[in-house]
């Protein structure tokens, strides 16, 4: 009889992960408010204090200006810092330092001083309303000079912040709330997560489910929103191919442009704002390789605009779910 | 580097020609953004530059180029970045504003009290690997009344991080008077809030700087914690080249250009004290500004960066 596979949470993947990281690598430090002594408020670094005490694991005080700061001088001064921001929501206090200072020093020293650096931060719903559960993937990506990842498996969460904090380039590394919680085996894409190494090269979509009629190119959560709403559809006979992105820069166009080529139809599904985000990039870049007519149908579906509301019935009628995402996938099927 | 007082006015007076051959950039375009010269404040770096080591980080501001002089930054590179060339300690991708210097860990920032973060991450990093090196994070005046120069000084006193702020008070941000705009009456006086060392200094007088500047590096060097270094100094310049300066009167600063220069203050203090010829000095004087003419000159010659390269040095690794 095999052996019972595991079923790690996503937050223990991720503290695997950089339990790994910590321990091949004296340089890797870990900085933000409840990281220590706690293990984070989700629990991501659980266990990582006792092992690699209090210098190496920092609790600090809520000073995101001063504590974002500080990794970009540890990493200049060779360490490999991560810093944590608890909610990417905060990132309103401290964005002069990712902006200014961790994305363009590479770039500002003719790529003499390297900042290899991770905002590891936690994006996307969890009912807290417009200040708690942002995505803001799209405004790293707008801002040149750092990787933006969001994984959904817990597999990719693994593998994709050891390859973060192993990258000489500043990443700035976006979990999910609704996901960081999940035990593996309630999510529908779930590679085995092994105990040891995992590595995921950054910039790299991923088909996760296979499908001839149209193409969804999401992230993060919506991933898993997108494969519950393809498993419905296929009883309607429409057979849908989810593509994981698992970063906003680098994008890979190429991979959903190749799948929406054969599948004919694209849709973007992004729980992010809608304009001036990913979703448009997205669509840009693909007819930019397919030409303008490379498509019979395309069409965007992420947050209209208006900040996340409070009360459940007014959320769901702005944030794209496996209901509201197979409504948008059957319009576009039935467009000629 | 040495206390003798003949090198000191030595280092001051080098500072003032880099910055004033830099000046010769701004009237025919070769820098072609704004410039902010040190004019007046020369005492300052001078005076850092005897307790500086080589593995000691300093990470400066807009006004940055004596700090990344005294940090031994190459001369002629520091140069040419701030005239945008090809051969500039960042290959011109940085300018005057953002120098780096990975071998002598100096760097800067253009963000008013943004540097004060970094220069703590630097120290965190020294106590991380045991090593005695500390990191001095300079500010101006205006950048005292950030949030990061509250939160760093926090962070710093409750990890007795070896950090020495150094603040140069010229009383202006921009054209802001400290006063009207600053509840405490000095910055000392908010050291003691955050269990720093503290210290106010003129900062027009080199030997005042160097003695008090040693103290507040030694004792962010023997674990003490962090150290506050406040010096006064008067900015000859407005806040860039082109700045209309109308805050202060001609006659002020016809005065104050007298009163407050470091320099002829400094030169005629030692031939009073018997410890330099005038004659010494002028030579001194005439020896630096040839040499920084001669640097003016090389770098004028120097290639402007290739406009292919542009969008070169973003990712270690590939992708956008």
């Amino acid at each position: 009889m095999a052996a019972k596979p595991r079923n790690p949470s996503v937050t223990q993947t991720i503290a695997e992960a950089l339990a790994i990281e910590m321990a091949r690598d004296p340089t890797v430090v870990l900085l933000g408010e409840d990281v220590g002594k706690i293990g984070g408020v989700f629990g991501a670094s659980r266990g990582l204090q006792e092992r690699f005490g209090e210098e190496r694991v920092r609790d600090t005080p809520i000073s995101e200006m001063g504590f974002t700061g500080m990794g970009v001088g540890l990493a200049m001064a060779g360490y490999r810092p991560v810093v944590e921001i608890m909610f990417v929501d905060f990132i309103g206090v401290c964005l002069e330092q990712v902006y200014n200072a961790m994305a363009k020093i590479p770039y500002m020293s003719g790529g003499r001083m390297r900042v290899p650096m991770v905002i590891k931060t936690a994006g996307g719903l969890i009912g807290s309303a417009a200040q708690h559960s942002q995505c803001l993937w799209g405004l790293f990506a707008h801002l040149p000079g750092m990787k933006v990842v969001a994984p959904c498996s817990p597999h990719d969460y693994k593998g994709l912040l050891a390859s973060a904090v192993r990258s000489d380039d500043p990443v700035v590394f976006i979990e999910h709330k609704g996901l960081l919680l999940k035990k593996a085996d309630s999510f529908i894409h779930n590679p085995e997560t092994p105990e040891g190494d995992v590595l995921v090269p950054i910039g790299e979509a991923k088909i996760v489910r296979e499908g001839g009629d149209l193409t969804i190119a999401t992230i993060s959560a919506s991933v898993e929103h997108a494969l519950e709403a393809a498993q419905g559809l296929a009883g309607e006979g429409i057979d849908v191919e989810v593509v994981d992105l698992r970063s906003v820069v680098p994008l890979d166009a190429d991979t959903v442009a190749e799948s929406a080529a054969r599948t004919g139809r694209l849709l973007v599904v992004d729980e992010d704002y809608l304009s001036f985000g990913l979703s448009g990039e997205l669509v840009t870049r693909v007819l930019e390789r397919l030409g303008p007519s490379g498509l019979k149908a395309f069409a965007r579906h992420a947050v209209p605009d208006v900040p996340i509301p409070a009360a459940l019935s007014l959320e769901e009628a702005v944030v794209p779910g496996p209901a509201s995402i197979a409504d948008a996938v059957r319009a576009l099927a039935a467009r000629s | 580097m040495s206390n003798d007082p003949v090198a000191l006015f030595a280092a001051m007076v080098r500072l003032r020609k880099f910055d004033e051959a830099c000046l010769q950039g701004v009237p025919t375009h070769e820098i072609h953004g704004e410039l902010h010269t040190g004019l007046g404040q020369e005492a300052i770096a001078a005076g850092m530059e005897p307790s500086l080591r080589p593995d000691d980080a300093v990470v400066s501001t807009h006004r940055n180029h004596y700090h990344g002089l005294v940090k031994g930054v190459p001369a002629e590179a520091m140069m040419a970045e701030i005239f945008e060339k090809e051969t500039g300690l960042c290959g011109g991708y940085g300018g005057h504003m953002h120098p780096f210097d990975p071998e002598r860990n100096f760097s800067a920032t253009g963000i008013v009290g943004a540097s004060l973060p970094v220069a703590a991450g630097y120290a965190y990093a020294y106590r991380l690997a045991g090593k005695d090196a500390i990191a001095v994070g300079v500010t101006g005046d205006g950048g005292t009344n950030t949030g990061g120069f509250h939160e760093t000084l926090n962070m710093a006193g409750a990890w007795k991080l070896p950090l020495v702020v150094l603040v140069e008070n010229n009383r202006l941000a921009i054209s802001v008077d400290f006063h009207a705009v600053t509840a405490t009456v000095d910055i000392e006086t908010r050291a003691a809030a955050y269990g720093a060392w503290a210290r106010s200094v003129d900062g027009t007088d080199v030997e005042a700087v160097r003695d008090a500047f040693a103290e507040a590096a030694a004792h962010a060097r023997t674990g003490k914690g962090p150290a506050v270094l406040e010096a006064s100094c008067y900015r000859f310049s407005g806040h860039y080249e082109g700045d209309h300066d109308s805050y202060r009167t001609r006659e002020e600063k016809k005065r104050m250009r007298v009163e407050n220069d470091p320099i002829p203050l400094y030169r005629e203090r030692l031939i009073e004290r018997g410890e330099a010829a005038a004659e010494e000095l002028d030579a001194i004087d005439a020896r630096l500004g040839e040499e920084a003419a001669a640097m003016l000159a090389d770098v004028r010659a120097a290639s402007m960066p290739d406009p292919k390269t542009a969008l070169k040095p973003l990712f270690v690794e590939e992708g956008r």
